[in-house]
């Protein structure tokens, strides 16, 4: 069960539109190494961990990325609330207004809808908490892009912020490896997945 | 004994302490100043804002924290009676915000005399926190 909290996990207040900046920042929102692929990894792979710390570590990280969705989705309706339309025409924002006009939409930078082709959910302990590893490092990489073509500093405070949340993430699924390696088998931690393969005891 | 050779290793952080006070863990990100590993030269220059609402996501952001250090470190006792402590600082402050500013979840509303809450702001408008 999910409760919604009426307020954001860190303060937006973008006072200017720019939706040449909109165009590239909704990559975290609905692009491959974003927001909304984060949580559903996350979320969704917590049914096949088999130990306790896991579990919270996969639920705790994965709904503050929903807060984090909620977070990107509010800059880029702040970036393209009140827009003029030679303010689209000016920042090559055309082939996001005419299908969405000032909505947020979950799409990459490239253009293309959200894809949980994006993610995966291997059922495998260690293949999926190294595939968090990674994501979160492709997030924290999206974010450094991110920043180096900002120039508005009501939209960097942002992103540095949740930039840095990747880097505190990418430590906890660290030591969520090695929790988990710790109680495999320590001879060979690949002889059988315990998230599918009865454990002799 | 050396480390078993193909398995994914990263050093496990040592301890909760030291921690940044909770205006200065918000604006950077982090509550642990051995996590706080900034781009370049964006650094967090202060407190985030002097609100009621900053306030009280200072609070709720240092108990996220803590938690996710608590999630891979169950053992460690002075991280939980910190955790606790934060807590138990979240909940007096989202008292006094939502007397102030209106509900935050949903069920804070029977605190009031009507339905309020639909009314604005919501997280996305810049509105500024605090009306009634």
């Amino acid at each position: 069960m999910f409760v919604y909290e009426k307020k954001l996990q860190y303060p937006v207040r973008i006072k200017n539109p720019d939706p040449a900046m909109a165009k590239y920042i909704i990559s975290q929102y609905g692009g491959p190494d974003g927001e909304l692929s984060a949580s559903l990894r996350y979320l969704s792979q917590r049914y096949s961990m088999p130990y306790p710390e896991l579990k919270a570590v996969l639920t705790d990280i994965g709904v503050e990325e929903l807060g984090h969705l909620e977070i990107v989705g509010t800059v880029v309706h702040q970036l393209t609330r009140n827009m003029t339309v030679e303010q689209v025409e000016k920042a090559g924002f055309q082939d996001y207004f005419v299908d969405h006009t000032a909505g947020v939409y979950a799409q990459a930078a490239a253009g293309f809808p959200y894809s949980a082709a994006t993610i995966q959910v291997k059922g495998d302990v260690i293949a999926d908490l190294s595939e968090d590893m990674g994501a979160e490092q492709k997030a924290r990489v999206t974010y450094d892009n991110i920043l180096r073509m900002c120039d508005d500093p009501d939209v960097i405070d942002v992103m540095r912020f949740l930039r840095e949340r990747e880097v505190v993430h990418f430590q906890r699924f660290g030591e969520a490896m090695g929790i988990a390696t710790a109680k495999m088998d320590q001879r060979n931690v690949y002889a059988v997945n315990p998230a599918f393969d009865k454990m002799k005891k | 004994m050396c480390a078993p050779l193909a398995v994914p290793m990263l050093a496990a952080q040592q301890s909760a302490e030291p921690a940044y006070e909770s205006a200065a863990a918000l604006a950077k990100g982090t509550l642990f100043p051995g996590l706080d590993l900034p781009f370049m030269d964006y650094i967090a220059n202060g407190p985030v804002e002097d609100t009621p609402l900053a306030e009280l996501m200072a609070l709720d952001f240092v108990c996220q924290e803590l938690a996710l250090y608590l999630d891979t470190h169950p053992d460690d006792k002075e991280a939980f009676k910190s955790w606790k402590s934060f807590t138990a600082l979240a909940k007096e402050g989202r008292r006094r915000y939502v007397e102030m500013c209106g509900p935050v979840k949903r069920s804070d509303t029977a605190m009031f005399d009507s339905w309020v809450w639909p009314e604005d702001p919501w997280p996305w408008n810049n509105g500024k926190a605090g009306k009634k």
